[in-house]
C-alpha cells in the first residue's frame, strides 16, 4: 500500500473533511477544508474545533453560528445534514454539512466526522431558475389578460348577441383562462417564497382574527354544498407575530382544501390553542383522508393526491402553505386516516407583545 | 362622472385594443393610445385627456418615471393618472402612489368592469378633494 494513501485520498476530495474526537478537538482537517478556511491545518490539529469556527464567527450567518454549537458526545450516533451560509468578503457561500459518528473497530463512538460540500453552484442555479420562473410567469400574464379580456367582452355583449352554443364554448375558454391565471399566480408566489424574495410584514395579531377573515371569505363557496364551519378555541389570547396577509393565505388554503375534500353537508372544524411557546391551528375535515404512503409528499409541488369532491386546484396550494409557515419559523404537518378525514395542523411562535389595536 | 377622453399608455397592442374596446363600450368618447412613456409625454399635450391609464413595465421610459414627469409638469399635473399593470408585488402600489398616481389596477383585469373600477377611484379622489 502507498504510504499515507488514506490522507492522499481525503486531500484529493473536492469536499472538506473534518474529524473531531469526543471532546470536539480536531483530529484531522483535509486540504480542501483548510484551503477553504485559509488556515494551517498543522497548527489546528489537536485544538478545539469550536475555536476554529469561532475565529470566523463574524463571517458566519446566524444560521451558521447555531450549527457550530455542537457537541460530539450529545450528537452520539446520529447522522445529520444541515446547510450553512458563509460570508467571504462580499460573497455569500453556501455549504452543506453532513456529519456522523466515527467508530473504532469495536463499534464504540470515538468522535465525529464532518463533510462540507460547496453548494454555491446549486444556489446559483436555483436563483437562475427562480428568476426564469418569475420572468416567464410575468410574461404569461399579458397574453392571458388579452385572451380572458376578449372572451369577457364577447360574453358581455360588446360585439352583439351570441348564440347559446357559442356562449357555452366561450364559458369553457373563460374558466380555462381563470385556471391558467391561478396557476401562473401560484407558480410566481412559490418561486418568490423559495427564492427568499418575499418580505414578511410582521405585526402582532390574534390568530383567531385571521381565521375569522378566511372563513368569511370562503363561506359562500362552502354553503353551495351545505358545508358548515365550526371554530373551537381553548384560549382567549392567541397572539402571533407574523405577516397577517400571508397567514390568512395559509388558513384560506387549508380550509379551501378541506372544502374540496369534504362530502356535501359536511363540517369543517378549525381549532385554536396555545402553550408557552406556540399558537396552534388545525383544520379538520371528514373527507376521504390521505393514504399513509402519500403523507410525506402531500406538501410537495404539483401533488394532487386523492379525488376532490368539488373544484380543482393547481397542485401548489399546500406547497405554498408549507413554505409560508416555514418562512414564519413555524411548523406544519398532517394527520389522516383514509376514509375518516384529514387534520392539517400548523403552529407559529407565540408573540411576546400584545397586538396593537387597529383603528376602525 | 363622464370620461370624455382617455390616454392609454401600453406597449402590448392586444391589450391596447382590449382597453379601447372596453372603455368605448362603456361610453368613453375617445381613447388615444401611446406605446410607451416617451410617447405619452409627447401625446399628452395634443390630447389633453381626462385620464391617463398607465402601464408600468414598458420600453424606453417606465410608468413610474412617466408619472413623475407628468406630475412635475404644470401643464399636465392636474390630469389624473391610474396605473394598470401586471406588477403585483407588494410595494408596487406604494411606489405608484408616491409617483403621483390616484390608484392602481392590476392585470389581468375584467374589461367589463374596468370603466367602473376607474370611476370608483376617481370618485373617491374627488370626495377627498384630490382631483
Amino acid at each position: 500500500m502507498i504510504p499515507g494513501l488514506p490522507e492522499i485520498i481525503l486531500d484529493s476530495l473536492t469536499s472538506g473533511v473534518l474529524a473531531v474526537d469526543l471532546e470536539d478537538r480536531i483530529l484531522f482537517l483535509n486540504a480542501p477544508l483548510s484551503q477553504y478556511l485559509m488556515v494551517d491545518r498543522q497548527v489546528w490539529t489537536g485544538k478545539p474545533a469550536a475555536d476554529l469556527f469561532n475565529s470566523f464567527g463574524s463571517q458566519l450567518s446566524a444560521k451558521g453560528k447555531l450549527a457550530y454549537r455542537r457537541d460530539p458526545l450529545r450528537e452520539g450516533g446520529r447522522t445529520r445534514t444541515r446547510e450553512l451560509e458563509w460570508k467571504d468578503g462580499g460573497r455569500v457561500m453556501h455549504l452543506r454539512e453532513d456529519s456522523g459518528p466515527m467508530r473504532d473497530d469495536s463499534g464504540k463512538v470515538m468522535g465525529r466526522l464532518y463533510a462540507y460540500h460547496d453548494l454555491s453552484w446549486e444556489k446559483t442555479i436555483d436563483q437562475m431558475k427562480s428568476e426564469f420562473i418569475s420572468i416567464a410567469s410575468h410574461e404569461l400574464r399579458t397574453p392571458m389578460t388579452s385572451i380572458k379580456g376578449s372572451v369577457d367582452l364577447i360574453l358581455g355583449g360588446c360585439t352583439g348577441e351570441i348564440n347559446d352554443e357559442a356562449r357555452e364554448l366561450l364559458g369553457v375558454a373563460h374558466s380555462a383562462c381563470d385556471r391558467m391565471i391561478r396557476l401562473i399566480n401560484d407558480i410566481l408566489d412559490l418561486s418568490k417564497i423559495e427564492a427568499g424574495q418575499i418580505k414578511l410584514k410582521l405585526a402582532v395579531f390574534q390568530l383567531s382574527d385571521a381565521v375569522d377573515y378566511s372563513l368569511r371569505s370562503l363561506k359562500t363557496i362552502a354553503e353551495q354544498d351545505g358545508i358548515s364551519f365550526k371554530v373551537e378555541s381553548s384560549h382567549s389570547v392567541l397572539c402571533v407575530e407574523a405577516d397577517r396577509d400571508r397567514i390568512e393565505q395559509v388558513v384560506t388554503n387549508l380550509v379551501f382544501n378541506a372544502i374540496k375534500f369534504s362530502p356535501a353537508n359536511g363540517e369543517i372544524t378549525v381549532s385554536l390553542s396555545a402553550d408557552d411557546k406556540w399558537v396552534t391551528c388545525s383544520v379538520s375535515d371528514h373527507g376521504s383522508g390521505i393514504k399513509e404512503e402519500d403523507l410525506d409528499r402531500i406538501f410537495g409541488k404539483f401533488q394532487q393526491l386523492g379525488a376532490p369532491q368539488r373544484g380543482g386546484g393547481t397542485g401548489l396550494g399546500l406547497a405554498i402553505t408549507h413554505a409560508l409557515v416555514t418562512e414564519h419559523r413555524g411548523k406544519i404537518w398532517v394527520e389522516s386516516q383514509p376514509g375518516a378525514g384529514s387534520r392539517f395542523i400548523f403552529r407559529l411562535p407565540k408573540a411576546v407583545a400584545p397586538p396593537v389595536e387597529q383603528e376602525p | 362622472m363622464v370620461l370624455g377622453k382617455v390616454l392609454v399608455v401600453e406597449d402590448d397592442p392586444d391589450i391596447q385594443k382590449l382597453i379601447r374596446m372596453s372603455l368605448m363600450f362603456r361610453g368613453v368618447e375617445d381613447v388615444v393610445v401611446a406605446n410607451d412613456g416617451q410617447e405619452c409625454l409627447f401625446a399628452v399635450h395634443a390630447a389633453m385627456p381626462d385620464l391617463i391609464l398607465l402601464d408600468i413595465t414598458m420600453p424606453r421610459l417606465d410608468g413610474y418615471e412617466t408619472c413623475r414627469r407628468l406630475k412635475g409638469d404644470p401643464r399636465t399635473r392636474a390630469i389624473p393618472v391610474i396605473f394598470l399593470s401586471a406588477k403585483v408585488q407588494r410595494g408596487d402600489e406604494e411606489i405608484g402612489t408616491r409617483a403621483g398616481a390616484l390608484g392602481y389596477l392590476t392585470k389581468p383585469f375584467d374589461p367589463m368592469t374596468l370603466h367602473q373600477q376607474i370611476l370608483i377611484i376617481l370618485e373617491k379622489a374627488e370626495a377627498l378633494g384630490i382631483v
